[in-house]
């Protein structure tokens, strides 16, 4: 093809073809570091909690009469959720996973107040905590019954048991993380805590920190004056269970009201809310961009064959076909194209840098760049195909018109 | 080589027909260089058009190198058009972001000829035309004349069977026409035919042979132009001198 | 000759208006996206109470581990002790001073049917809403005696008041509140911060709590503290007095200083009280007492979340690529018309002229393109407001500012962009064009 032709000509008359690969290179660094963006949000999103999320509920209790007595309401309630027909099992606790709020201590594998410790979400759960969420138990055993303890609010002591994800035993143990079991840690500089069993996987309240695979249960029953009651189900029958579950606990108790009952799903839609209202805007954004920039490709492009009736007249007189004056602009548009995705690149790739050092993103898969070059190079042929149909279909009279 | 028979273009409006051409015939022989006159509106352009495949016409025939033209399809008139005519157009229609030798080129594209010979035909034309040296300006550099001449030698580069000329001079001062004139001569006597389409009578004087056009039709065909006449008179002037001594 | 650009301009948009239209489109569509995005971040960081804003300071006192950095890798640990915050308040040298903390309590409606609901609840102090200039609609704050007697009253919000008791002056009612009677001594006005700068530890964006009570009853009746708690050191015992004599930070401490000698008094009085504290065996870090007036204290804490920061980034590069395109519409549309630049420049018109010109018609275009592009950033902001729900339903609405902020980068934009058609258009040779080729 008439690659250096066409180049020169182009070279003496750029503004066209500069405002087009500007343009393409700008939307493609655009376009590349926000999908990066949602993936790396995708990313997130897709992690699993560790829990059976869709057959777990959730809803809190509050007492406030003078009289409320909340160990045996506690022990009423429980016994109550655990024999009604369709619940698998229920605990009371003070968060779960991606809830937004909770508990957080570090843990020393040494003790004493200079050693620095690792920090984990806790939770109070029971002998029943693991059957609940429907955790993974590695290795080693579960609480018994007797090592359930009763805790007050201002109280600090720390039952002597504990369990711990394996993501805590490889941040306590990174040498060894299997040997977790069975070794000792300390809470609050020199409370010794026994670790009698490892779990697969469980999430910390908090999805943006990055501890949040670190995750301790403590065998405690709370007696903070409020709490919260998870409730796993059967497979599909979490909705029907759950308004008779709070108008049970509603009934059972005066003294204390309960509120905010929430599924596992509903929970987990509110914790990555933001990320995907992120994603849906950048979505919404790329195809507004890229829309954008393909009619200005077929704005410029007809006006640039508009300017050049005449040159396609001559081109056709002198033997051009009308598939070589398509060939012809398409090869143009090829070539701007070109220089526009090789500056993108640049641009793309600057762009991620400054967002890295700046917001901490991810940096671009680098398979992102020359996929978004090649797409952007068909978008701007499509784009100049149909001013360059227009332009193949000028006539070759044209060419001895006097005006 | 070429030949017309009875070539007629109707326009056709939903109001209004309009005959550009009626019934015109026209041979053409190689070697000749014929001018195609006619006042304005005459036809002379819809002639200039169909005789160069750059329209199509509504009814007769044409045949070029015994080769039916009439109705051929958009790829096959263009490689005609590539290969055996060779245009010159009044307003030289250079295309302008090109340097001299990028236009020379752009038929020779068409062509599919391979770089080297390309570039040894352009040097060539360009040679002839006596702009070699300025291959790499652009047609802003040039004085009309000068354009007018690469606009020539585009034509030549492909080695036509005949030129097609729409009022070569219309665009240059008196000077210029003559020496673009003297090349075109020059051209038809190295034995290129040539067709060219005037209203200037003086122009028409100087090719061999003139048709005039009226109303679309032929109104002189074949009549022999006042300077053909001379040339036979001066030859038989001579044959006769020889004979006598 | 303003007027008469205005119509040449006004002509020239109506003769093609499929290409006014592109262009109107393209502009537009760049401002509707960035305004969106810079309303969003304007309102994320905008100033909640300006006319105070430089004398009311956040108190940070650093007693935090020195083997450790504080929660959340900030450097300046952001809630008080007990013990200090009730030393400053004891103290009391600044003009006006708060310790609060936030809780929830149990509201039981009087009737026999009402079920009791939840409140969202603020302790605080008498200070409080003169210093942040609360209005009531019924009634007032309490003063400062009944902090010190531990007087059971309590002041509601608007919206409270309008769901308990039909909205009517509830002054001098009886509210029960976890079992025990308080008395409603005010009723406040519509009271919207955004951020709610006062709290920022617990949701800059949070709805404002629902009734107030004093800090000191909350203390005395032990009651539930929400909001993020957080110790370094081990208490020393258990049970609540303990709690209270603990290195735990739970407290949000405010100060009012109307000058910069009473800011520098304070410090003098903070810096003097760590000492002290540091020859008791407290604060093992250096000295690092903070003073942060409400715009300070937002920017510290991030409040204009990194996320919003990045859409306005990206937004803006998306008008610039609007503009690009501009650009090319603008300079087809110019050169396109080279015939009538051409005629006015042979009957005498000056190149600076056909300059102005052009500007005031690329202004028009900007101006058009500002006012749909205001239309497409109000149903931007809906689409945010749906996309994020509860999250900031207080948040998304443009003010007078942000419609000026609007049309003026519109404006801009377009004559950016008519800049190098425009001085294209006016190199035209005279009467260059007129002549047919």
């Amino acid at each position: 093809m008439e690659i250096g032709p066409i180049w020169r000509a182009m070279m003496r008359n750029k503004t066209g073809a500069i405002l087009i690969a500007l343009q393409i290179a700008v939307t493609m660094a655009i376009m590349v570091n926000a999908i990066s963006i949602m993936q790396e949000r995708t990313r997130v999103m897709s992690r699993s909690t560790g829990i059976d999320e869709h057959n777990i509920f959730h809803i809190a209790s509050i007492g406030f009469a003078e009289d409320f007595n909340e160990r045996v309401t506690i022990e009423e309630d429980l016994a109550a959720l655990r024999g009604m027909p369709g619940v698998v099992n229920a605990i009371q606790s003070n968060s779960l996973p991606l809830s937004g709020g909770g508990w957080s201590m570090g843990f020393q594998t040494e003790p004493g107040a200079e050693i620095d410790g690792t920090s984990a979400a806790v939770y109070f759960v029971d002998e029943h905590g693991l059957d609940t969420f429907g955790l993974n138990l590695l290795a080693g055993e579960n609480f018994s019954q007797t090592d359930i303890a009763w805790r007050e609010r201002s109280a600090t002591d720390w039952p002597d048991k504990t369990l711990v994800t394996r993501a805590m035993a490889e941040a306590l143990y990174p040498d060894d993380p299997d040997g977790a079991l069975g070794k000792t840690i300390y809470v609050i500089d020199d409370d010794p805590v026994t670790i009698i069993g490892i779990i697969e996987q469980m999430q910390a309240p908090w999805n943006g920190w990055d501890g949040v695979e670190r995750v301790v249960l403590t065998p405690t029953h709370t007696l903070f004056g409020s709490t919260r009651y998870i409730i796993r189900t059967e497979p599909g029958m979490r909705d029907e269970i759950m308004p008779q579950v709070e108008e049970l606990l509603a009934e059972r108790n005066k003294d204390r009201i309960v509120r905010s009952m929430r599924s596992m799903d509903e929970t987990r839609e509110r914790s990555y809310r933001a990320d995907s209202s992120m994603i849906k805007m950048l979505t919404f954004t790329i195809v507004l961009l890229v829309a954008i920039t393909a009619l200005g490709i077929v704005g410029l492009a007809s006006f640039s064959v508009n300017r050049r009736t005449r040159q396609i007249g001559t081109r056709r007189a002198l033997g051009a076909s009308k598939a070589a004056i398509l060939r012809y602009f398409m090869t143009e548009n090829f070539l701007i194209s070109l220089v526009g995705v090789l500056v993108g690149a640049g641009l793309t790739v600057g762009l991620n840098m400054f967002m890295v050092e700046t917001f901490s993103l991810t940096r671009i898969s680098w398979y992102l760049v020359p996929a978004a070059m090649l797409i952007l190079c068909i978008v701007g042929q499509i784009a100049v195909f149909q001013p360059a149909r227009r332009a193949s279909s000028v006539p070759p009279a044209v060419a001895t018109r006097t005006v | 080589m070429l030949s017309m028979q009875n070539i007629s273009m109707v326009y056709r409006t939903d109001l209004v027909e309009t005959h550009a051409l009626r019934e015109f015939s026209l041979e053409v022989e190689e070697g000749d260089f014929i001018s195609v006159t006619g006042p304005s509106g005459s036809g002379k352009t819809t002639f200039l058009n169909i005789a160069g495949l750059l329209e199509r016409f509504t009814g007769g025939r044409y045949e070029l190198d015994g080769r039916d033209v009439s109705a051929l399809s958009d790829a096959e008139s263009s490689a005609v058009r590539n290969q055996k005519i060779g245009f010159i157009f009044q307003s030289f229609n250079l295309i302008p972001d090109l340097n001299l030798f990028d236009n020379v080129d752009v038929p020779l594209r068409y062509r599919g000829f391979k770089a080297a010979e390309r570039k040894r035909r352009i040097e060539k034309v360009l040679e002839m035309v006596g702009l070699a040296s300025r291959m790499k300006h652009l047609p802003s550099q040039l004085s009309g004349g000068q354009q007018q001449r690469v606009a020539i030698a585009r034509a030549l580069a492909g080695e036509p069977r005949f030129l097609l000329a729409d009022e070569p001079t219309g665009n240059l001062d008196s000077h210029m026409a003559m020496s673009v004139m003297e090349l075109i001569a020059e051209i038809n006597r190295n034995g290129t035919t040539i067709i060219m389409v005037t209203h200037d009578p003086s122009l028409a004087e100087m090719a061999n042979r003139n048709v005039h056009i009226l109303d679309g039709r032929v109104s002189d065909n074949g009549a022999d132009t006042q300077m053909a006449k001379q040339m036979v008179e001066q030859m038989a002037a001579q044959m006769a001198n020889a004979a006598t001594g | 000759m303003f007027s008469y650009y205005l119509k040449l301009g006004w002509l020239s948009i109506r003769r093609n208006p499929f290409l006014s239209a592109l262009m109107i489109a393209a502009i537009a569509v760049g401002i509707g996206a960035s305004m969106t995005t810079i309303t969003v971040n304007y309102l994320m960081s905008s100033n909640p109470i300006p006319q105070k804003s430089g004398s009311l300071f956040y108190v940070q006192l650093d007693s935090w581990d020195p083997n450790d950095q504080g929660d959340d890798g900030f450097d300046l640990i952001d809630q008080l002790t007990y013990l200090d915050a009730m030393a400053l308040m004891k103290a009391g040298k600044a003009y006006r001073q708060i310790a609060s903390n936030r809780s929830g309590l149990v509201l039981e409606p009087q009737g026999e049917d009402e079920r009791p609901f939840s409140v969202d609840t603020r302790n605080t102090w008498a200070d409080f809403f003169p210093m942040f200039d609360l209005r009531f609609q019924y009634g007032s704050g309490w003063d400062g005696s009944a902090d010190r007697n531990l007087e059971k009253v309590v002041v509601l919000s608007k919206e409270i008041n309008e769901k308990v008791f039909g909205g009517e002056d509830s002054v001098g009612r009886n509210l029960r509140l976890n079992g025990m009677d308080f008395r409603v001594v005010g009723v406040l006005d519509t009271f919207l911060p955004v951020p709610k700068f006062y709290d920022i530890t617990n949701g800059a964006f949070n709805d404002p709590e629902e009734i107030y009570i004093p800090f000191n009853i909350a203390v005395e009746y032990e009651l539930p503290r929400n909001g993020n708690t957080s110790c370094w050191k081990p208490t020393d015992g258990d049970g609540f007095e303990a709690f209270l004599n603990s290195e735990c930070v739970w407290i949000q401490f405010w100060a009012e200083l109307r000058s910069e000698q009473e800011k520098q008094e304070y410090m003098a009085f903070l810096d003097a009280y760590v000492e002290q504290q540091k020859e008791l065996g407290r604060f093992p870090k250096p000295l690092n007492n903070q003073l942060s007036d409400v715009m300070e204290f937002m920017e510290s804490q991030e409040v204009v979340e990194d996320d919003a920061q990045v859409m306005l980034g990206l937004s803006l590069m998306f008008l610039a690529v609007c503009l690009l395109n501009t650009i090319g519409l603008l300079l087809a549309k110019f050169l396109g018309k080279s015939g009538d630049i051409g005629l006015r420049r042979a009957l005498g018109a000056s190149r600076s002229s056909l300059f102005i010109q052009h500007m005031i018609e690329s202004a028009m275009i900007g101006l058009g393109g500002g006012i749909v592009g205001l239309g497409l950033a109000w149903l931007g902001l809906r689409g945010i407001e749906m996309l994020f729900g509860d999250y900031i339903e207080n948040m998304v609405g443009m003010d007078w500012v942000m419609v000026l902020t609007a049309v003026g980068l519109a404006i801009m934009s377009a004559l950016l962009a008519g800049l190098y058609p425009t001085w294209r258009a006016s190199r035209i040779a005279p009467a260059s064009q007129l002549k047919t080729q």
